[in-house]
């Protein structure tokens, strides 16, 4: 067992709401829980080992957003996963009538992993401030903006993390 | 009646008393009148004159904001938290407080080229006179921004005083804005940042022409020299003068004086930043040899301080970094400072003799100077610089750590990671501080073009590690191979080369134009320019490179040892590249778009803004791609391409600018427009589907260029072309057939060619469109049809009379 919440350092400040550190067990009973989850994946994945935790996770029924060229990784795995720009999904997000990825609908709780950390802080900031949807951050670093967030991790410690959220699904 | 004109005039019998007439109300529409040009409705328009315009912009790329900060602390009733878009104690909200701060981005960077301008301006008047022709290659049109937004065609140097003073008055009219209790409005913020934009492009297009006209720069020219760029090419035996900055008034005096003096052989002379782009335009128009060597962009401007190798800096203005006297100080580095928007807190020693100056100086009594005046300074810095070299040779200075110490440094890290949590990119510092404490460096030497020299490292490590030079001395031998070429900077794409290129890219026959500006604010280093550039310009885009980016460029060469300014031609023809020069250049890129309506299709552009932006905007496969924006001026430039219609990608760290105006394919109303030639409402591609938005890597960037080339205008065979690309780059970098590629088909012959019964099929089995298989014809399921004839408009007024 990981704990996920200890190091919750920030290196600057969006404002004086941060994300509430999660264990990945909660973690895991949030994605269960949630009606519509969208799991957003980026480019960071590639290189950092985490294409095989997303396609576990997307194996687990979540939809998938990839991002930046992160479908290199994902396609063929039999995920439901399609490329859009973070950017774009940031404002389709903030749209009420936008019908998701797959037409059906919007979503609920979107899980970022994969991402490099000031710029989907700034996503972040725009779903936080903007809209209603939860946001749950399962990268390896702390991020201030999301609803819930794992806290600073060493790598080796966040992937037996998201080991930990996977089992848990 | 009589006729009043503008000048100066004596009054009879009066004495002592002289009237100044600088401006006569409806004066440009009479000089116009004069000279049979026809102005459009909009000459100099103010705040809400193009208003109309911006609103339609906006309906279509609606802003998306995400807050760096969601805390207001302008005024004394705050701070107050906007977080949820909570409204504060004067009532703003956090959408209009993020478009604020935006607008305020934006004429920050307008004013600090047009002030660029003023001085420049000012300073040539002063040389060269009013009357000074405005000289900048084989064109007519030789001010095109100037004239779409002013109606002013400036002939003369002293014609361009009117143009800089409106855009003055603008930007103080939308500075005024940003007080509290002003606007309210998020949109009409926005509406005023475009503004902002537009005006940065005329106070650019000021200074850049005043300039070719006035200092021997490349004319819009295709064989401009190349100029040597790198840290490697610096030769440090040699005493080494450093200019950091931008304006290059000052420094021209420093080049005939070494020029006079027979010292260009014997002072390595070299500049960081756009000053050292226009220091290799200054006198090359006769193609001559620049005299000056290129260090690189900001991201180069700590390294090159702690290497020590500087004996005089001289620094003017904009991207030069605070701490400059500070670093430069522990290296016994005097610095020179010669613009007043930058002067250190040195004494002004702009009445003094050179001898006293140099004496101080090389002595270390005074750590540097401030001189206004150029002769002096033109004297001083090549003269102290000769002076330096031997006092810091005999003192034996160097700042980076031996290799020994590297060991020691590096074998001090505890692991904690606070270096890596301020860096701005995340470097992974810790495993290159592991493996060079067991002799490894090929981490830090990775690292080196990742990171950007903001040493913000520095200061947290509590082992108090020297972390950036750390970085710089395991990358010595990276860094004494960086030797490069640029090509000086050209200015303008010239009238008749308009004329030769502007058909194929109305058709899309030429797939488009992609403008690679800006900082050095790079997700993943320097090289992924290169990749992108040379990918494109095989793809036969027209590339127009400027600024840091035209800098950084230049970095890296193929297999064959050649950069791609040696391997591809600089004309303005599908398959070439162009840098236009510095920062200020980029008023050029703009420029093209403005002379492709006027020229190519015979638009009136004076101060008509809205019928050139949207003709631009149908018709003109162009795409700004700014991949390390960093600066406020980086976001006028973008906000000012916005205007007419063009759009930006810009980096991740683009994100930081806090809003982005991204359209909305799924809502199938956003995407039409009307057909001029009778008034009816046709849809269109959703093409470009941004005005500004971020991509998160290059692979991305490179599909989302080929598909936002995509206009209305195409003609099948443009079309194709584009199509082709954007599925291409689609599939090699993303690893897949994008989605949407079928909702820019309109006709058979639209499809790839090589592709073109394998898309049918898709077209058939999984969007139900009906093929005759024996013709291998679409004989349904298009929404859009082909028609080259249509003239697509966003604009009522614009359609034919009586139809609309």
């Amino acid at each position: 067992m990981v704990d996920t919440t200890k190091n919750t350092t920030i290196y600057t400040t969006w404002g004086s709401r941060s994300a509430k550190p999660v264990q990945p067990l909660v973690a895991a009973k949030l994605i269960s829980k949630a009606k519509r989850p969208l799991l957003v994946i980026g480019a960071d994945a590639l290189d950092s080992g985490l294409i095989p935790k997303a396609i576990a996770l997307g194996k687990k029924g979540v939809q998938i957003a990839a991002t930046g060229h992160s479908m290199q990784g994902l396609k063929g795995h039999d995920v439901n996963a399609k490329y859009i720009n973070i950017h774009f999904l940031a404002t389709y997000l903030c749209d009420k009538d936008w019908k998701g990825l797959d037409g059906q609908g919007s979503y609920d709780l979107v899980i970022f992993l994969g991402h490099k950390k000031y710029y989907v802080n700034q996503v972040l900031s725009g779903l936080k401030n903007f809209t209603n949807i939860r946001t749950l951050a399962i990268d390896r670093h702390y991020l201030q903006n999301a609803d819930m967030s794992f806290g600073n991790l060493k790598t080796e410690d966040h992937m037996a993390a998201l080991d930990e959220l996977i089992s848990n699904l | 009646m009589t006729k009043i004109s503008t000048g100066k005039f004596s009054l009879e019998d009066l004495e002592n008393v002289q009237i100044t007439i600088n401006n006569i109300v409806g004066a440009i529409e009479i000089k116009a009148e004069e000279e049979g040009i026809e102005t459009g409705p909009t000459p100099k328009p103010g705040v809400s004159g193009l208003r109309d315009w911006d609103y339609k912009l906006l309906s279509r790329y609606q802003p998306i904001y995400t807050p760096v900060c969601d805390q207001c602390c302008y005024c004394t009733y705050g701070k107050c938290d906007l977080g949820g878009n909570k409204e504060g104690a004067c009532g703003i909200d956090l959408a209009a407080q993020q478009s604020r701060e935006f607008l305020l981005r934006v004429i920050t960077g307008a004013a600090a080229h047009s002030a660029h301008g003023r001085h420049l301006l000012h300073h040539l008047i002063g040389l060269h006179g009013r009357d000074h022709p405005i000289d900048v290659g084989p064109s007519n049109l030789f001010a095109p921004n100037t004239q779409l937004v002013t109606g002013i065609v400036p002939r003369t140097l002293g014609d361009l005083e009117e143009v800089v003073a409106y855009v003055e008055e603008q930007l103080m009219q939308l500075l005024s804005t940003i007080h509290a209790g002003q606007e309210g409005s998020a949109l009409d913020f926005e509406s005023k940042a475009l503004h902002g934009g537009m005006l940065d492009h005329v106070g650019m297009e000021v200074s850049d022409i005043a300039q070719i006209s006035c200092l021997g720069m490349p004319k819009s020219d295709p064989e401009a020299p190349l100029a040597e760029i790198g840290m490697g090419c610096i030769d440090s035996t040699k005493p080494v003068l450093l200019v950091i900055g931008h304006n290059v008034a000052g420094v021209t005096y420093i080049m005939d004086y070494m020029e006079e003096q027979g010292l260009n052989d014997k002072i390595e002379f070299a500049g960081l930043c756009c000053t050292a782009i226009d220091m290799t335009r200054y006198k090359t128009d006769d193609r001559s040899l620049p005299r000056a060597k290129v260090i690189g962009s900001m991201a180069k401007e700590l390294k090159m301080i702690r290497s020590a190798a500087p004996d005089v800096i001289v620094v003017d203005e904009q991207c030069v970094r605070p701490d400059v006297l500070d670093e430069a100080k522990k290296l016994f580095i005097p610095v020179i400072t010669t613009n007043e928007k930058i002067m250190y807190g040195l004494p002004n020693r702009s009445n003094d003799s050179a001898d006293q100056i140099i004496d101080d100086l090389s002595s270390g009594k005074e750590p540097g100077a401030l001189i206004l005046d150029f002769d002096l300074l033109g004297e001083v810095a090549p003269r102290l610089a000769m002076k330096m070299a031997p006092i810091r040779d005999a003192k034996g200075i160097k700042s980076l750590p031996s290799d020994e110490e590297l060991k020691k440094l590096t074998s001090a890290c505890v692991q904690c990671g606070a270096c890596e949590l301020v860096c701005p990119n995340n470097l992974p510092i810790m495993n290159a501080m592991v493996a060079a404490a067991e002799g490894d460096i090929t981490l830090f030497e990775y690292l080196h073009d990742h990171c950007i020299a903001c040493g913000r490292c520095d200061p947290v490590c509590p082992k108090d590690i020297p972390i950036l030079n750390v970085i710089e001395k395991a990358a010595q031998k990276v860094i004494r191979e960086e030797k490069g070429k640029m090509r000086a900077g050209r200015g303008q794409i010239s009238d008749p080369e308009i004329r030769e290129e502007g058909v194929n890219l109305v058709m899309g026959t030429t797939p488009g134009i992609v403008a690679m500006v800006g900082c050095s604010n790079y997700p993943e280093g320097t090289k992924d320019l290169y990749t992108v550039a040379n990918e494109m310009l095989q793809r036969n885009y027209i590339v127009v490179m400027s600024g840091c980016s035209a800098m950084d460029l230049g970095m890296y060469k193929d297999e064959e040892g050649q950069t791609l300014y040696e391997k591809y031609p600089a004309k303005f023809l599908a398959g070439n590249l162009i840098n236009v020069g510095s920062c200020v250049s980029n008023s050029h890129i703009t420029g093209t778009a403005i002379k492709v309506a006027a020229i190519f299709a015979q638009r009136n552009i004076t101060g008509n803004f809205e019928e050139i932006a949207d003709y631009i905007m149908n018709r003109i496969g162009a795409v700004g791609v700014a991949w390390g924006a960093y600066s406020q001026k980086a976001a006028a430039i973008g906000t000012g391409c916005n205007r007419l219609g063009i759009p930006v990608i810009v980096g991740p760290h683009g994100s930081k600018y806090r809003r982005a105006l991204i359209g909305k394919p799924y809502n199938e109303e956003d995407w039409k427009v009307y057909d001029a030639r009778n008034g009816e409402e046709m849809p269109i591609p959703a093409s470009p589907e941004f005005l500004l938005t971020t991509a998160e890597t290059m692979e991305e960037l490179m599909p989302m260029i080929a598909k936002n080339c995509i206009r209305p205008s195409d003609n099948n065979m443009g079309r194709m072309i584009k199509l082709t690309h954007y599925i291409e780059l689609s599939q090699k970098y993303l690893g897949h057939l994008p989605e949407d590629w079928y909702k820019f088909v309109r006709t058979e012959t639209d499809l790839p060619l090589a592709k073109r019964e394998e898309l049918l099929k898709i077209l058939e089995q999984e969007h139900g469109w009906q093929i005759d298989w024996k013709k291998k014809k679409i004989i349904s399921g298009p929404t859009m049809k082909l028609d080259v004839s249509a003239q697509p408009t966003n604009v009522k007024r614009l359609c034919k009379e009586g139809v609309c």
